[in-house]
């Protein structure tokens, strides 16, 4: 299932008991209701893990990393593991300085 | 999953700050106290003791024609400038720029004095964003930003009226600031804080007589008492048993 904004859209899929959102474009305040949506769609499966993939990403401001932390907080709220995939150098360094890396494993 | 492949630098690389284990304040006026920011850890929202919340302070400037990147430059420019009175922020010369630390001396309820600091992480034409150290009363990222007609941030449409936002996503740091704002003065006080900057960034663009809204949303109900040991760094009890030997200091040195 695919959730849409102009510049960004979140498709979920399932890996086994994975969940995995698949995230393209722009991660900034336009995101957030496709970001949410994805997020919801992959709660009401009950998932052992939430994998968040960013090979799809090419822009984040601190208004999506707020968005991000926001994601992890509801996580971890609900004791459910959450991960993040396909991060280029410049986004792992990212999630370094927003410390995301302290509470998200790195895949 | 693959990797992100793009070998093109990306768009945002230059608005975010280096990662830094520890802050290191530069150079600041000597009147400023500069204490529980050297060395200290940044913080993020998820290390915090007390409830995450999401706060949303706006305010509209009705009857001008200021730009969202107008209202970004003059605040970066002179952020001090637009705090309320009894608090100062001493950062860099050249303004808000990513990676910057500066130190804040916080008049507290009560009129205590508290010495905290911020980092820049986060700075484009249209926002910017702080993350808080440890012994900061919160404990996670505040986001500037403006954007036109009411609109996100990143809309990149210039007309109609220009929304100025500060946006919060933060936990109370410890047992003690977290105590502070469960009793309800702690978040007065931040939303005090808060409107009046708004406030005087809508009379420096002559768009007096709007008022701020506030928008609250708890995130995570939850303490975190894994983190109740933050209070170790709390900048308020080190501010104060400081306090009186930063004026003894300050005394000597005039005399």
């Amino acid at each position: 299932m695919a959730e849409k904004t102009a510049a960004f859209f979140a498709k979920t899929r399932w890996e086994g008991e994975t969940a995995v959102l698949d995230l393209h474009g722009e991660i900034n305040s336009l995101a957030e209701a496709a970001l949410d949506a994805a997020y919801a769609t992959a709660e009401q499966g009950n998932p052992v893990k939430i994998v968040l993939n960013f090979a799809g990403v090419d822009y984040i401001n601190s208004t999506g990393i707020a968005l991000i932390v926001g994601l992890l907080a509801r996580a971890r709220a609900a004791h459910r593991p959450i991960a993040a995939a396909g991060l280029s150098e410049h986004y792992k360094e990212i999630f370094t300085i927003t410390r995301l890396s302290d509470f998200m494993e790195i895949q | 999953m693959s990797e992100n492949a793009n070998p093109n630098p990306p768009r945002d690389a230059a608005n975010w700050a280096t990662p830094v284990d520890k802050l290191d304040v530069g150079t600041i006026p000597d009147q400023a106290m500069n204490l529980n920011v050297q060395g200290r850890r940044p913080m993020s929202p998820l290390q915090g003791f007390g409830q995450l919340w999401q706060k949303t302070y706006r305010i509209r400037l009705q009857d001008t024609a200021v730009t969202p990147q107008q209202v970004i430059a003059a605040w970066k420019a002179n952020f001090p400038s637009f705090w309320p009175k009894g608090n100062n922020f001493y950062g860099p010369l050249q303004g808000v720029r990513p990676g910057e630390v500066a130190v804040l001396n916080l008049t507290m309820p009560g009129g205590a004095k508290l010495s905290t600091g911020v980092r820049v992480i986060y700075a484009d034409d249209e926002s910017f964003s702080f993350m808080t150290p440890q012994g900061h009363m919160f404990a996670g990222m505040i986001t500037f930003s403006a954007s036109a007609d009411g609109r996100a941030p990143d809309a990149s449409d210039a007309g109609g009226v220009t929304v100025i936002q500060i946006q919060a996503l933060v936990r109370g740091s410890d047992p003690l600031y977290e105590a502070s704002f469960r009793l309800g003065f702690g978040h007065k006080a931040e939303d005090k804080f808060w409107f009046d900057t708004l406030r005087n960034l809508a009379a420096y663009f002559d768009a007096s007589g709007q008022e701020p809204t506030l928008t609250s949303v708890c995130v995570d109900k939850k303490v975190q008492w894994s983190e109740a040991g933050n209070i170790w760094h709390n900048a308020a009890i080190r501010s104060a048993i400081y306090l009186p030997i930063h004026f003894s200091r300050r005394l000597f040195r005039k005399s």
